[in-house]
């Protein structure tokens, strides 16, 4: 055993040395690089997970919202013709109404016209007629003067 | 002619690639020896690599910290394959990892041109000879024996937290086998045969903790020391050219060298937090079962 520790000069004291050397070389490596990064990489694998998940997610929401989207369209395209045509049936049934009125009253205006006219030429007729007897009798006076 | 002789050894240095590192000088009665100096010159790297990691850390990694994370995320892939389990890798991979950091900067420093170049002249028994300044870490006995017998000590107290001290005592002291003789004897007759034998594996399991220390150490060791010697050798032919492919085998040999001392310890590692008895006897259990 001597021979041995001879050989090569093995001192305990050495052996110290070398295992504080690696105790210390453990805490660096340890509490410097490996502890932090395996944390840094714990937390990016985690993080990359969740925003892996959260794009699926998101990929079927959009696919939803589409699916979703595309269903409102359609029932809003139906719905706005519905309207449309609604309307299109009330316009028409309005413009009838209102055509009818237009007529009726037009019609009313021209039995009115008329009878204003009627009454106009009656009156103008009345007025000629007195017109024309006071002419007459302007020119029967006239006459008589004249004879005297 | 006698003076010539003389002068000339003492103009010439000798060199020689000794066995064990050689003293630089003297701290309060402990020599400081060339390996000891690359050893700290080794954690001085490390520390400095560590600290460069600790303060450019960020989420989007940049080159040192993709390399280093590339490092450790292997590392881990390579203790997983041993130990098979996730929570012992966690346990365990700290100390494996420092270990392979630790030898691999020590093997790969003690390849750098001025290890084994700069140094002093001594005079030693009328001879002047070149003491070099650094010597790698690992071609010290003392290196590898320490972190040797750090990592089987380290290795059992893991077994004694993971399984308990009455399992890793029975394990080189098996009691239990012993008391086996008597409590089943009436069942299993050749207990009696068989118990002993279980006693005295596990005082060869006791012998196999020192061969473990005597194995890791040596082989480290040996492996460096000689690559020194290769290279010293393949200088010593021819200094120019030559060395280099023997200097990129020593790089590869280093690389190796650390990577075989990590995972034997992290294999010691799993091997003490593993409860032999109970797969023996769900063994036998089965066993009984089948019959």
């Amino acid at each position: 055993m001597q021979d041995f520790i001879n050989t090569f000069h093995i001192d305990w004291r050495l052996m110290i040395a070398q295992m504080i050397n690696f105790g210390l070389v453990f805490v660096a490596l340890y509490f410097l690089a490996a502890k932090p990064l395996r944390n840094l990489i714990k937390d990016r694998t985690a993080e990359i997970e969740t925003g892996l998940n959260d794009a699926k997610t998101n990929a079927i929401l959009l696919e939803q919202t589409k699916r979703e989207y595309a269903d409102a369209l359609s029932k809003a395209r139906i719905e706005a013709q519905k309207v449309f045509e609604e309307g299109k049936k009330e316009a028409l049934v309005k413009k009838e109404t209102m055509l009818n009125d237009a007529r009726a009253e037009v019609s009313t205006m021209i039995e009115n016209g008329k009878i204003v006219l009627e009454a106009e030429k009656a009156k103008m007729v009345n007025d000629a007629k007195r017109e024309l007897a006071s002419l007459a009798i302007l020119a029967a006076q006239k006459i008589i003067e004249e004879k005297k | 002619m006698e003076n010539n002789s003389t002068q000339l050894n003492i103009q010439q240095p000798t060199h020689e690639v000794t066995i064990f590192a050689e003293p630089i000088f003297n701290v309060g009665g402990l020599q400081i020896t060339n390996s000891l100096l690359t050893s700290w010159l080794a954690l001085l790297v490390i520390v400095a690599i560590s600290l460069a990691i600790r303060l450019k850390i960020q989420k989007i990694p940049n080159k040192l910290q993709n390399i280093f994370e590339l490092v450790l995320e292997g590392a881990m892939g390579l203790v997983d394959q041993v130990t098979n389990d996730r929570k012992i890798t966690d346990k365990i991979f700290p100390i494996v990892f420092s270990l392979f950091m630790f030898i691999l900067v020590n093997n790969w420093l003690g390849l750098l041109p001025f290890v084994g170049s700069v140094g002093f002249n001594v005079l030693e028994e009328g001879h002047t000879v070149f003491v070099p300044l650094f010597r790698s870490g690992t071609a010290d006995i003392n290196m590898t024996l320490a972190l040797s017998i750090m990592i089987v000590i380290a290795s059992n107290i893991f077994g004694i937290l993971t399984i308990g001290v009455w399992k890793i005592f029975n394990k080189y002291v098996n009691l239990k086998a012993l008391g086996d003789i008597f409590t089943k004897v009436k069942h299993d007759k050749s207990i009696v045969i068989v118990s002993p034998i279980s006693f005295f594996v596990g005082v060869l399991e006791l012998l196999g903790e020192f061969a473990k220390v005597a194995s890791l150490s040596f082989r480290l060791f040996g492996n460096v020391f000689a690559g020194e010697v290769l290279l010293a050798s393949m200088g010593a032919i021819f200094l120019y050219v030559l060395p280099g492919p023997f200097l990129f085998l020593e790089v590869f040999v280093g690389l190796i060298q650390a990577l075989i001392f990590s995972l034997l310890a992290s294999v010691y590692f799993t091997i003490a937090a593993q409860d032999h008895s109970e797969h023996e006897e769900e063994h036998s259990e089965k066993q009984l079962a089948s019959v």
